[in-house]
């Protein structure tokens, strides 16, 4: 069971330069746990302090949105994250 | 009709297959709004005047200054100060003198925005920040005007067509916000995002190709990577959703 998840480039600077990251889960919620176990930098641009999700995280499943599931989303072997981050500069 | 000078200064799209002198009369005849003008604004501007877009109608309130230079390229050293649609409004007329191009100095917000868009065939989002993208989306579904999204941020950007009524919009996809900052941005950035969103109106206007329709394009610039990714009309989206939500 491995699921590839896709760093936001922006975010690559708290996973020591790691693009990608292998990790193992059922769902989306257990896969980003495992990435923020690895990385600990992670979790607040990931989890407000309320521990939810925050708006301006996008997780994409196999290139698709995950929203309104996002963290119960079921991933199975081989799928694929994406974690984005929103951007609004011009 | 397009003048001989016009036909043969468009000649080389023109010759393109499905474009034609019927697509560049209906470039001419086009009025595109352009929501800043700044790094996405300068691109998109610049290659829309260059393609012979009738007419141009830039917004924006700021002041050139001199850490804009690295990517706002319409601006240059000798503008430093001067209001950044009336440099803008210079540059391309010198680069196309047949493009109308209508300078406007305000801030968009709620209260102008209908007034400032009136006329305007379409929208490219060429802001900094996501509130004035909303407002911008939210007044593109209510008068079913199509909008042409792009952001940046470092070396990464992402772009995204609008058709009201029809395809995802800005609010189906983006539910957050994210504070005001000061950005980190390599010129190259926005002048790849800017050239996808003046691709995008010229597709849409000559009616060529597939526009990015319920499609989000990531460009990550440091890894040289696009990746696209599939988005959908949110049936309970504040502002395309039904029935109409509190549309903030």
């Amino acid at each position: 069971m491995s699921i590839t998840i896709n760093i936001s480039p922006s975010m690559h600077h708290l996973t020591d330069g790691q693009t990608t990251v292998k990790v193992e889960g059922d769902n989306v919620g257990q896969c980003i746990e495992e990435l923020i176990r690895r990385f600990p930098g992670l979790k607040p641009r990931i989890f407000d302090n309320r521990g939810k999700l925050r708006k301006y995280i996008d997780i994409y499943v196999n290139k698709e949105s995950s929203f309104p599931k996002e963290l119960v989303q079921p991933v199975k072997d081989g799928d694929e994250l994406h974690i984005m981050l929103l951007v609004a500069g011009g | 009709m397009l003048t001989k000078d016009e036909q043969e200064k468009y000649a080389r799209q023109i010759m393109l297959k499905g474009f034609g002198l019927t697509g560049q009369e209906k470039l001419k005849k086009a009025r595109v709004f352009i929501a800043g003008a700044g790094g996405l604004g300068s691109s998109s501007a610049t290659y829309l005047a260059a393609a012979g877009l009738g007419t141009l109608r830039i917004v924006d309130y700021d002041k050139v200054e001199l850490s804009n230079l690295n990517r706002q390229v319409l601006h240059w050293p000798e503008d430093i100060g001067r209001k950044k649609v009336g440099s803008a409004k210079d540059k391309l007329k010198k680069l196309n003198p047949q493009v109308a191009v209508e300078a406007v100095e305000e801030k968009i917000t709620q209260a102008n925005i209908s007034r400032l868009i009136a006329g305007c065939d379409l929208i490219v989002d060429a802001m900094d920040n996501l509130p004035t993208r909303y407002l911008l989306n939210k007044v593109a579904i209510e008068k079913n005007i199509p909008f042409f999204h792009g952001a940046v941020y470092g070396f990464e950007g992402r772009a995204m067509t609008v058709i009201p009524g029809k395809t995802a919009c800005l609010r189906c996809v983006y539910r957050g916000t994210i504070p005001e900052e000061t950005f980190p941005v390599i010129g190259v950035t926005p002048a790849v995002i800017g050239c996808i969103q003046a691709t995008e109106v010229i597709k849409y206007i000559v009616g060529m190709g597939q526009l990015l329709a319920n499609r989000l394009l990531i460009y990550d610039g440091l890894n040289m990577k696009f990746t696209e990714f599939k988005v959908e009309k949110d049936p309970n989206c504040p502002h395309c959703g039904q029935p109409a939500g509190d549309n903030k």
